[in-house]
């Protein structure tokens, strides 16, 4: 063979090798996705990631188990605030309802574990690329960042309180994180106190549109005030009352921004004028308001179960507990009820709007996350717990007298800390679990759970060890450190 | 002189004459002249060669016993002078039906002598002894010549690179682009072989230095035809690998739609189940068993060179090329090629002949070759044929009565009466109407039709095919639907004059309109009741049993017939490959391809489909329809060069190539809802509300260098290394290249013309062996990218959309490496009439591409890895073909093959799957035992961890049986080609060995409004009665007691086992004096069945195809081939 030639096939094949290989394989992410680091080298795709979180959340249904919206739904059954009604045949609804949550593949129970903590993954990929990526505006990175902590944090004290201790993830990384064991409880809420104190410091107190530079009338995205909000309410969790207090004077000094609205107005849109609402979810499904009302409203025509009725309703337990007069319970404020088939159902009204409308501008009702009325009970319970007695039934008596009622007569400390937690029993029905989460908290969960659950499933026993959920059984059979709730 | 004293051999002295200088001159002119007419005469040898073949075998013998067998065998006898024979030693021969010259040569060359024949008579001449041009006279030692010459083929055309070798002189050469070649200093005597690739090999002395015409003819016989493999062709009896092939002419045997459904049966090592019997349904493809855990099995298709899809889209599609309706699968573009364009079809499995495919060949390969012009008279083909298809078995039901007794029995037994819903017995459907609903839904006649036409020719430069196809085939259900598909191919072979670069051009097109129903019916004609109502009203509208309230009574199968289907295909192939020959031995190449495959569906719903009821609840939105565009575009770029050369006692083949390749996919669906008329599905603008579901847009680039080395040491001897490194879109940056290599050996221990010492018995032993790696990179684009998707939602959240992501990236991902090993030996008996072929296999593949199952407090259930999971698959492969029997009017030849295939997980590190064992076949299920039905309650009872029966099973404590249904045991084809005179008889057994999921439970809960196989009668009714079937029930409350037995106990699993007249053609040839009477250059006139009977055990529909989907049809067909 002549050199030439050979030359001239060395130089092709070399042409071909390695180096010039790379390149020629190369390829760009499809059209259809955006790689991770270019997500986080620009404002407005960093803005599409938290943006949707909220999206996400907000298209789940109420009547899915594991969802954000479904947390007014499930551990209300599990508590005594709503009765399944006996033809639903919903086996999920049923064991969270009868407490017989089990764990195993067939089990249910673990929804919420699953459901939120791949929220969870979103935060911490989120909070990296923050932090790792440039080409933001300072003000949005901020803003941001102190969303991403404020998600973390939020799922992280609704999963603590579901489930107890907590494998804590605080990274993406799949190696760390899947073999994590579980932080103990109070370690886990010194975490989420500590997330919403970043959030607090980091995030704005202007409501911002999609642009996070322009405000916006809605309150559909998580401010320095929602993260005031959830931190008192961590602090109440933790008996940290005067930080509890203190993170409600904030919001509650706010008379510009915030005020009680009437009970027909409280969970409507903020755009509305309701100026009782912290945190919002916007509806994001075609022709819906909130998946909350289509859950629990009645159709008197279908009854429960139908019309897209969920089939639970409210317990006798908490219809007998309002007060006479309490405009909550009566007149069609809160409550409303239909006769089907010669039996009477009452359910929630809280939100009113359960049938689509044509337009996206005519919804009127957003998803409520945060709202006063809460507030005002975190800093009357955080002042009766710290002897300020008066100032306690100053805030309980805000709460009664939106409801039509006189001011309380409890003027000792049992008498009144009793009374708050009566209210919030009253005032926070079927909103996002916060029943059950008291009984939990406060201690009152065996005596009353021993009452209630032998009526709900016919005869069988409450025990202690059901006031938690059982973990996620598959998490526990691929991560060797995780161990199942005892009882379970 | 040394001219031979022969009386009557006078032209030969003459002739030997000119050669000898110091020969008188007086007689030069004489000798000139008649020098002329035996140069003549030996180019005709030369050209033709003597007709009569010859075979001899003997050690020691006399040259006289060798002539006297000869003359036996022949007809012709020898002349010769005694005095010249009488000093020769014994000779050893040993030849099969070579040529007459061929057979002497190499007798006469060993002891000096020549020959020439005249007429019948052979002279035996003393071996001419010439001084050569370049040998300077006077030297002491052998004279020698100087030889020039051509090789050409049986048209004339110049064979460039033959080989040309001097057998004992360790002298070789090529010929040039011309064909022509040069032999310095060849001893008198010497005998020349040549060898061509696909050509029959010849064998001359080399008796003077004229310039010598070497005519090759084709090789007939299977050793030594052409066999394409990756980058070039080979021969089996050369070929270091496992590979065989399917000639085209046993494909145009079949009426398949897909080229696929051809190979069933023919090819050991390959199996091949099609999913349903309609025309382009997906086919599952897999060689020597199955090599990953959970990613793709393909093999690697290769068209004329250009890789071309093993898959449709998946996430686009809708009807019966989609995933949309399950019981289709995925779409295979293989029936998107025609088959009456294949030449033939090679399947490549071993490391050996696919290593060099790197990574996209851990699967195997299978190329497809397509039919090309040849030189000569131009020749048009025209093929008609025309047939008729069916299903081959029905499943025995209830009729009325038996399905009315079963109902009120159920109801008896459950202890409830019939409710208003129950119209199948209440009264609201007419009790005493009995339809068999497989006759009416599937027992319908499909219609086949195939039409093609070809003309091809060509001078010896230029050589071009033309064809075109048309097909149609519709389905065996009721209504007007079809699968039409017509084609065009064309391919043009040009060289240049002076041979040196040539061109081969293929193109096709095909365009396939589908429009098949978008359900099987089958499920529906085993399952509805046989009292269901009729299907029409007097009015001829569809009938929906109406109650007296206005609501249907059942889900009328006629209403499938206003959902339309159709999907649009258009697949353009177009390939070149260019080549320059730089020198003799030494050429460059371009391989470059491009493959279009479009596909558009169309699906709707028109109003008609939706029930009364549902036409009310709906509204407008009972009219939809969806519109899914699809494309993968695909190119390739080989560049590459070849390098032949003599060493030593040997030839040298080298190859080094790249490869560039990239394929595009992009896919778009849109669905619209709500439509005032059905007049306007067609139009998406005309919908209330359009939904855009996920689109695709992928790309995968792909690049490669390789090399290739075969040596072929004294034609017995070959070794063959192949290496190739590959880089992948598919992988990240740390693990984008991967090499993968291999070696082939092969010892060929026995020829025909040699020595066979203790292999007399023999005519041909050759063992082989391979080692070598290979890859699969079918994990899909993307995966080790972080990537961020768009969270569609109705009304975007504060208008924004959002982003998430798509899952855990894995930037580490890397091949799954399979190592093949295997050895195979070829055994030809009796001149090769009987050939037997076997191969053992032995592949292990790892790290293997897994979902690593993680908890989802990482977010996700899952992130793809590499696992260093070890599959093995170990096989027995074995083929024999046989010329039972060859006559001039008749032939008999019989192919059997069988496969012994063996599968199994040898180990999993980390937390294993439930559906997976260590040790067992990745295809096993786990299963419940079955201990029949409970004498007393009448329950299915399964066996506990004690061994006690229990009627509620668990897979966590109880005892389970490990059963596997999803590969056979072994299986194997038998052909048989019979011709007697103008008459050819071809048929083809296919036996498939293995258990599968029956259909014995019957179809969900006996007692309920579903129609059951007969055998379910044989039920539990009292207690004490012991019954394979639990009793009837009217309601769900025994449906876990029925699924645990029918789909998760061993009892639901039995023998499939099956034979199948796979296909059987018969056809004759019209006689010449027929055809020159009509003009015609040939005629055929043919009968073609395919699947016209299975014999089986089953209990279902049918073995391959399951319990409930459409079998594979019988397919009856009558042709006609004509050539002009």
């Amino acid at each position: 063979m002549k050199p030439k030639y050979i030359f001239l096939i060395v130089l092709l094949i070399w042409q071909l090798s390695e180096s010039s290989c790379k390149k020629l394989i190369e390829v760009s992410p499809p059209s259809t996705a955006v790689t991770g680091n270019a997500v986080f080298s620009s404002d407005a795709t960093a803005i599409a990631t938290l943006t949707g979180i909220y999206a996400t959340i907000s298209t789940s249904s109420t009547a899915t188990a594991g969802s954000i919206p479904s947390l007014s739904l499930y551990p209300g059954l599990s508590s005594d605030e709503l009765t399944l009604w006996s033809n639903s045949g919903n086996l999920q609804g049923t064991a969270y309802y009868q407490n017989a949550l089990t764990s195993g593949l067939s089990g249910y129970g673990s929804d919420y574990w699953s459901g939120f903590y791949p929220i969870i993954f979103s935060c911490n990929a989120a909070i990296e690329g923050l932090k790792k990526g440039t080409g933001f505006t300072p003000s949005i990175q901020q803003q941001l960042l102190g969303e991403a902590y404020f998600m973390r944090a939020y799922c992280y004290f609704y999963l603590v309180n579901l489930y107890g201790d907590l494998p804590l993830a605080l990274t993406s990384d799949y190696a760390v994180n899947s073999k994590l064991s579980r932080t103990s409880s109070s370690q886990v809420f010194k975490q989420i106190v500590s997330d919403f104190q970043q959030a607090v410091s980091l995030l704005s107190t202007t409501y911002f549109d999609g642009t996070l530079l322009k405000s916006s009338v809605e309150r559909v995205r998580p401010t320095k005030w929602a993260a005031e909000a959830m931190l008192a309410r961590a602090y109440l969790y933790t008996g940290n009352w005067s930080g509890a207090q203190a993170q409600a004077d904030l919001l509650l000094n706010n008379n510009s921004l915030f005020a009680l609205s009437s009970l027909d107005s409280t969970f409507l849109r903020a755009g509305l004028g309701n100026k009782e609402a912290i945190w919002q979810l916007q509806p994001v499904n075609a022709g819906s308001n909130t998946e909350d009302a289509k859950a629990f409203i009645m159709d008197s025509s279908y009854g429960p179960g139908g019309g897209g009725n969920f089939g639970a309703y409210l317990s006798s337990a908490l219809l007998d507990s309002f007060e006479l007069g309490d405009n909550r319970r009566f007149n069609q404020h809160w409550i409303d009820s239909v006769n089907f088939q010669s039996t009477i159902y009452y359910f929630p009204i809280k939100y009113k709007v359960y049938l689509p409308v044509p337009d996206p501008s005519d919804v009127t009702e957003y998803l409520m996350m945060l709202r006063l009325g809460e507030t005002y009970l975190i800093r009357a319970e955080a002042k009766a717990r710290q002897g300020d007695l008066s100032g306690a039934a100053t805030d309980l008596n805000a709460i009664r007298a939106r409801a039509g009622l006189s001011g309380t007569s409890e003027t000792t400390q049992p008498g009144l800390i009793k009374a708050i937690l009566h209210e919030r029993q009253v005032e926070l029905f079927t909103e996002m679990g916060q029943r059950w989460l008291d009984l939990k908290r406060t201690g009152s969960i065996d005596a009353v759970m021993g009452v209630v659950t032998p009526q709900k499933s016919n005869g069988a026993s409450w025990n202690s060890y059901q006031q938690l959920y059982p973990v996620y059984y598959l998490d526990i059979q691929s991560d060797p450190n995780l161990k199942q709730n005892l009882g379970y | 002189m040394e001219i031979s004293i022969l009386g009557r051999g006078l032209p030969c002295h003459v002739r030997k004459a000119r050669y000898h200088p110091t020969k008188a001159s007086s007689i030069l002119l004489a000798m000139k002249l008649t020098a002329f007419l035996f140069l003549a005469a030996c180019l005709q040898v030369s050209a033709k060669g003597y007709s009569q073949k010859v075979s001899f075998s003997g050690k020691n013998v006399s040259i006289n016993a060798v002539f006297a067998s000869i003359e036996k065998q022949t007809g012709l006898s020898f002349f010769f002078n005694y005095a010249l024979i009488k000093d020769v030693k014994p000779v050893t021969l040993d030849v099969r039906d070579v040529s007459l010259e061929e057979a002497l040569n190499v007798v006469l060359g060993e002891v000096g002598l020549d020959f020439y024949k005249t007429g019948k008579t052979i002279f035996i001449v003393r071996k001419s002894i010439a001084i050569g041009n370049a040998s300077s006279a006077g030297v002491a030692g052998p004279p020698q010549y100087n030889i020039k010459g051509r090789v050409v083929n049986h048209l004339g055309e110049s064979l460039p690179s033959a080989t040309v070798v001097v057998r004992n002189g360790k002298k070789s050469v090529f010929t040039n682009e011309k064909g022509e070649f040069e032999l310095k200093g060849i001893a008198a005597g010497s005998i020349l072989d040549f060898t061509y690739l696909g050509y029959e090999k010849k064998t001359i002395a080399a008796n003077n230095a004229d310039f010598m015409v070497v005519e090759l003819t084709l090789a007939s016989n299977q050793l030594d035809e052409a066999q394409v493999i990756a980058y070039g062709q080979t021969t089996q009896r050369l070929s270091t690998s496992n590979i065989t092939m399917v000639r085209g002419k046993d494909i145009e045997t079949q009426p398949v739609n897909n080229p696929l459904l051809s190979l069933e049966g023919r090819v050991p090592g390959l199996f091949i189940t099609q999913n349903n019997g309609l025309p382009g349904s997906a086919v599952g493809v897999l060689i020597q068993g199955k090599n990953s855990l959970n990613y793709g099995t393909d093999p690697l298709y290769v068209i004329d060179g250009v890789p071309y899809p093993s898959a449709t889209l998946p996430s686009t599609n809708l009807g019966p090329l989609g995933t949309v309706y399950g019981s289709y699968g995925i779409g295979t573009p293989l029936s998107f090629i025609n088959t009456a364009d294949i030449e033939s079809i090679e399947v490549l499995k071993d490391a050996d002949a696919t290593a060099i495919y790197g990574s996209r060949a851990a699967n195997g390969a299978i190329l497809i070759t397509t039919k090309r012009g040849k030189a000569g008279k131009t020749k048009a083909s025209f093929n008609l044929q025309n047939g008729w298809g069916a299903i081959t078995r029905k499943l025995p039901l209830l009729n009325t009565q038996q399905y009315l007794e079963m109902r009120h029995e159920a109801f008896r037994n459950d202890g409830l009466r019939p409710r208003p819903s129950n119209y199948d017995i209440n009264g609201a459907w007419d009790t005493t109407r009995y339809t068999d609903w497989q006759k009416v839904l599937i027992g319908g006649t499909a219609q086949y039709t195939n039409v093609s036409g070809s003309v091809s020719g060509g001078n010896t430069n230029t050589q071009y095919l033309f064809g075109g196809t048309y097909h149609r085939e519709t389905p065996v259900f009721p209504g007007h639907f079809s699968d039409i598909k017509a084609s065009m191919h064309f391919n043009i072979d040009a060289v240049s004059s002076n041979q040196k670069f040539k061109m081969q051009l293929t193109g096709s097109y095909l365009v396939d309109n589908n429009k098949l129903p978008i359900q099987d019916l089958t499920g529906t004609a085993i399952t509805l009741p046989p009292d269901a109502p009729k299907l029409y009203n007097p009015d001829g509208t569809m009938n929906w049993q109406l109650t007296p309230s206005g609501s249907e009574t059942w889900l009328n199968p006629l209403s499938y017939l206003y959902k339309k289907y159709q999907s649009k295909t258009y697949n353009l192939i177009g390939n070149s490959n260019l080549s320059y020959s730089i020198l003799p031995g030494l050429d460059l190449r371009a391989n470059l391809g491009y493959n279009s495959l479009r596909i558009n569906e169309f699906a709707s719903t028109s109003m008609l489909a939706n029930s009364p009821s549902n036409q009310f609840a709906y509204g407008i939105n009972g009219r939809n329809s969806q519109f899914t565009y699809s494309t993968i575009d695909s190119w390739i770029i080989e560049p590459q060069v070849t390098y032949a050369a003599i060493l030593g006692d040997g030839k040298l083949d080298a190859l080094a190539g790249a490869t560039l390749q990239q394929n595009s996919s992009d896919g778009v669906q849109l669905n619209g809802i709500g439509y005032s008329s059905d007049a306007l599905l067609g139009d998406i603008y005309s919908a209330a509300t359009i939904l855009a579901s996920p689109t695709v847009h992928s790309i995968y680039n792909y690049a490669a260098v390789f090399a290739r080395l075969n040596y072929l040491f004294k034609e017995r001897y070959v070794i063959n290394l192949a290496a190739r490194r590959d880089g992948s879109s598919r992988f990240g940056s740390a693990n984008q290249f991967h090499n993968f290599y291999s070696i082939g050996a092969a010892w060929i221990f026995r020829q025909e013309q040699e020595n066979p010492g203790n292999f007399k018995f023999l005519s041909l032993g050759k063992i082989r062996g391979s080692y070598g790696t290979t890859g699969s990179d079918q994990i899909g684009d993307y995966q080790y990218m972080n990537l961020y998707q768009s969270v569609a939602v109705d009304v975007p959240y504060q208008g924004i959309t959002g982003l998430a992501a798509t899952g855990l990236p894995n930037p580490y991902l890397q091949w799954e490496e399979t190592q093949k090993l295997q050895l195979g030996i070829e055994l030809g008996f009796l001149k090769n009439r009987i050939f037997f072929q076997a191969d053992i296999v032995d592949n292990h593949s790892s790290n293997q591409l897994d979902g690593l199952i993680l908890p989802l407090i990482t977010g996700f259930n899952y992130v793809t890895i590499n696992k260093p999971a070890k599959i093995r698959n170990r096989e027995i492969e074995l083929s024999l073909r046989m010329l039972n029997i060859q006559k001039k009017e008749f032939t008999w030849s019989t192919n059997i093959n069988f496969t012994l295939p063996q599968n199994k997980l040898l180990s999993y590190p980390g937390q294993i799957p439930g559906y997976l064992v260590v040790g067992q076949p990745l295809t096993i299920t786990k299963a419940f035992h079955f201990m029949g039905t409970d004498p007393s309650t009448g329950l299915y009872q399964f066996q506990d961890s004690k061994g006690n029966p229990t009627q509620s099973p668990s897979f966590s404590t109880d005892n389970t049986t490990l059963i596997n249904a999803g590969f056979p045991k072994y299986y194997g084809g038998f052909q048989n080609v019979v011709r007697y005179k103008r008459f050819q008889l071809d048929f083809l057994l296919q036996f498939v060995k293995k258990i599968a999921a029956n259909y014995g439970f019957g179809a969900r809960v006996p007692g309920r409004p579903i129609n059951q196989p007969v055998y379910i009668l044989n039920r539990w009714q009292k207690p004490g009665d012991i019954a394979a079937i639990q009793r009837f029930s009217s309601n769900l409350s025994l449906a876990d007691s029925y699924s645990n037995a029918a789909s998760y106990s061993d009892a639901a699993y039995s023998d499939g086992s099956y034979i199948r007249l796979k296909n059987i053609a018969l056809s004759f040839e019209l006689p010449d004096r027929a055809l020159r009477l009509i003009h015609f250059q040939g005629m055929k006139i043919y009968l073609q069945g395919q699947n016209l009977f299975v014999i089986t055990k089953y209990k279902g529909m049918d073995p391959e195809t399951g319990s409930s989907a459409l079998p594979p049809l019988k397919i009856l067909t009558a042709g006609l081939q004509m050539d002009f």
